[in-house]
């Protein structure tokens, strides 16, 4: 047999092909294969048989029950939106601001880093939720005392203190929520804060040197340094919020599909799930073309 | 990541020196009123917005610190608070769970919640049949997604966007969505489409170790997406003179990537492994979809209410008070993530510092 003769370039992309085989081969079988059968499913009527599912045809009809018929669906996705839009900024701003506290120098700074992390490895797993469901069934808990102190009241007196009264409910009551809430954002911030934090230790010396050099106060080296810098990890964690909060099998829409899935009626929750979806690539496309502009890149 | 070692070097050193500096300046046998009026010499030399600046500064340098100290302090309270809690009444009789004089410390401590909740939870069985699905599938994983991320990281091939972009979707696409797809191949299981054919039946996974290592063996498994995506960028920001070095000596890739690039990336390797015993340890979605009756940790500690009643009192219609329960199931939690947190604990130094150093600041 004659000697094939590649090139150097050709040889290395042939061996490229050999290190994602294995991959390639469980994505096709795992990943590929499932995901274009859940798509046909979500036109079709789907029953299951020994062996197979059988199909009936139904064109659009599962997509069109869904958001035309179905009592709660719709009603839950706008509730999911809303969720995720009021966390969203919230998150970002908080697990920022955590990252640079972190990220300067004080006595004990291991042992927080350590406590800010330990989240992750706990919140995914069920005791997360039983937990909670624990601290709502005690009455005396000191969670929520702790969490009062910010509360509605405090800021309304201030508020009357300084000579401004009725301020406005909405926004008192926005506060209090996410005040509240502050056990289930720091519960949910580990992979944000360790993503910023990376960002942070990237920031080049000579920029924290110049800008020591010009006299930045604080507040200026945020702006100006910090912030430029850390731009692009601000998209990632936006990206990763929203997947996060989307994939997130307790949110209401997740339920939803859940339950009708085992319910037996696959086509339906297969249609369920892909408009889902398609909503959140929408989402995602509008923040990358917002976001975009905004990020600032060094190597441009 | 090299660079960033060097980077955190001078970064530290640079923070010594000004350390250094400071103390020049707080000098320790000088009075307090004496550093005041010698602050003010300096001052007269300068320009008025240099003082306003320097003065400012003063302020902030001695504020700040006693501020951050309380956020810090706040923050770790309200999450250690659940931990502390679990530890409070895991030990506490239940009877003194409605002792409003009680706050954290039980008047007497027992050891029978614990106990209870280990009988219920079949906990040794239930641990070493998660840690054999646990530890093995990560070790798969680790090795074949390290395998896939370098594969996408160091060579050019066609087709290699499309590719990643399979992978981009699989960080994307909820599992929930192709699950049912996944059960059915696993259900009735069909190699290479003749088996079938040939004996007329299908080879059943259901309930048996394949429908996690499958997975695993073929870089698919639980977040395998993330962690190719995170492979990738600790490969790519390795120096490329490491892998041509290796070429030149008449290595081969695949041994180049063992013997160079492997070692080179250590960090990765622990926090993609910790990561990865994390999410298996913690899933209980795909154990009940492949399982009809799988003994992990995870589930065993979300049916572990349905299963106090019936195997601690042997009555499954006894009703107790939802207070009470809470002794039993705080307990249940308390065991339950004793293992990784002894892990974390005793690996914490490099989960938080490798994932801040791999991976992500390539990105």
């Amino acid at each position: 047999m004659r000697k094939l003769h590649l090139s150097y370039e050709k040889k290395k992309g042939l061996y490229g092909y050999g290190f994602i085989a294995i991959w390639f081969i469980g994505a096709l079988m795992f990943f590929i294969v499932p995901l274009i059968n859940s798509f046909i499913y979500s036109f079709n009527d789907v029953t299951p048989e020994v062996g197979y599912l059988s199909k009936t045809w139904l064109g659009l009809k599962n997509y069109k029950d869904a958001f035309m018929l179905d009592p709660n669906f719709r009603q839950y996705l706008v509730e999911a939106l809303q969720d995720m839009a009021l966390k969203l900024p919230v998150i970002v701003v908080f697990s920022m601001f955590v990252a640079i506290i972190i990220n300067q120098k004080f006595k004990g700074r291991t042992f927080a880093r350590a406590v800010f992390f330990m989240p992750v490895i706990i919140a995914t797993g069920p005791v997360y939720a039983i937990i909670t469901g624990n601290l709502e069934t005690n009455g005396n808990n000191s969670a929520q005392q702790f969490t009062t102190m910010f509360e509605t009241d405090m800021v309304d007196q201030l508020l009357e203190f300084i000579g401004i009264y009725g301020f406005g409910t909405t926004f008192t009551e926005m506060l209090g929520n996410l005040t509240s809430d502050i056990l289930n954002l720091v519960w949910n911030c580990g992979i944000q804060i360790i993503i910023f934090l990376s960002a942070l230790q990237g920031i080049p010396d000579t920029a924290k040197e110049a800008a020591a050099i010009e006299g930045a106060t604080s507040w200026e080296f945020f702006w100006k340094i910090t912030l430029p810098y850390v731009s692009p990890m601000i998209l990632v964690n936006i990206v990763y919020t929203v997947i996060d909060t989307f994939r997130d099998p307790t949110n209401l829409v997740m339920e939803r599909i859940l339950a009708v899935q085992s319910d037996w009626r696959y086509g339906y929750s297969a249609a369920m799930a892909w408009s889902y979806f398609g909503i959140i690539l929408v989402v995602l496309g509008i923040i990358f073309a917002v976001m975009n502009k905004l990020v600032w890149y060094e190597n441009e | 990541m090299a660079q960033a070692k060097a980077l955190d070097g001078s970064m530290s050193a640079g923070i010594q020196k000004d350390s250094k500096r400071n103390k020049k300046h707080h000098d320790p046998k000088l009075t307090p009123k004496e550093r005041r009026e010698r602050f003010k010499k300096r001052l007269e030399y300068l320009t008025p917005a240099e003082q306003k600046y320097l003065k400012r500064k003063r302020i902030v340098d001695a504020v700040w610190p006693i501020f951050r100290a309380i956020i810090v302090f706040g923050l770790c309270f309200i999450i250690l608070y659940p931990l502390i809690f679990m530890l409070s009444v895991a030990f506490r009789p239940r009877a003194e769970m409605n002792d409003p004089t009680i706050m954290w410390i039980p008047k007497t401590f027992t050891l029978n919640n614990i106990k209870d909740a280990i009988r219920a939870m079949d906990f040794w069985k239930t641990l070493g049949n998660t840690l054999f699905l646990n530890i093995g599938c990560s070790l798969v994983q680790v090795a074949t997604c390290a395998v896939t991320g370098y594969g996408f990281a160091r060579f050019k091939f066609k087709g290699k966007s499309i590719l990643f972009f399979i992978v981009i979707l699989m960080i994307l696409v909820p599992p929930q969505i192709i699950l049912i797809p996944q059960y059915m191949f696993f259900r009735y299981f069909n190699p290479f489409w003749i088996y079938n054919a040939i004996t007329g039946s299908y080879i059943n996974f259901i309930n048996t170790a394949v429908t996690m290592y499958m997975p695993a063996v073929t870089a698919n498994g639980i977040s395998a997406g993330l962690f190719i995506f995170l492979f990738r960028q600790s490969f790519r920001s390795l120096p490329m003179e490491l892998e041509d070095a290796a070429y030149l000596d008449g290595c081969s890739p695949f041994m180049t990537f063992l013997r160079v690039m492997v070692p080179n990336a250590g960090s990765t390797f622990l926090t993609v492994f910790l990561f990865s015993v994390v999410w298996y340890w913690n899933d209980y979605y795909v154990s009940t979809s492949f399982f009809t009756d799988n003994r992990t940790v995870a589930l065993m500690l979300k049916n572990l209410d349905a299963n106090l009643t019936r195997i601690i009192f042997d009555n499954g219609n006894i009703q107790v008070n939802v207070r009470e329960l809470i002794v039993w199931m705080e307990a249940g939690c308390l065991i339950s993530i004793t293992p990784i947190l002894i892990m974390y604990i005793a690996l914490q130094k490099n989960f938080t510092e490798g994932i801040a150093r791999s991976g992500l600041t390539g990105m």
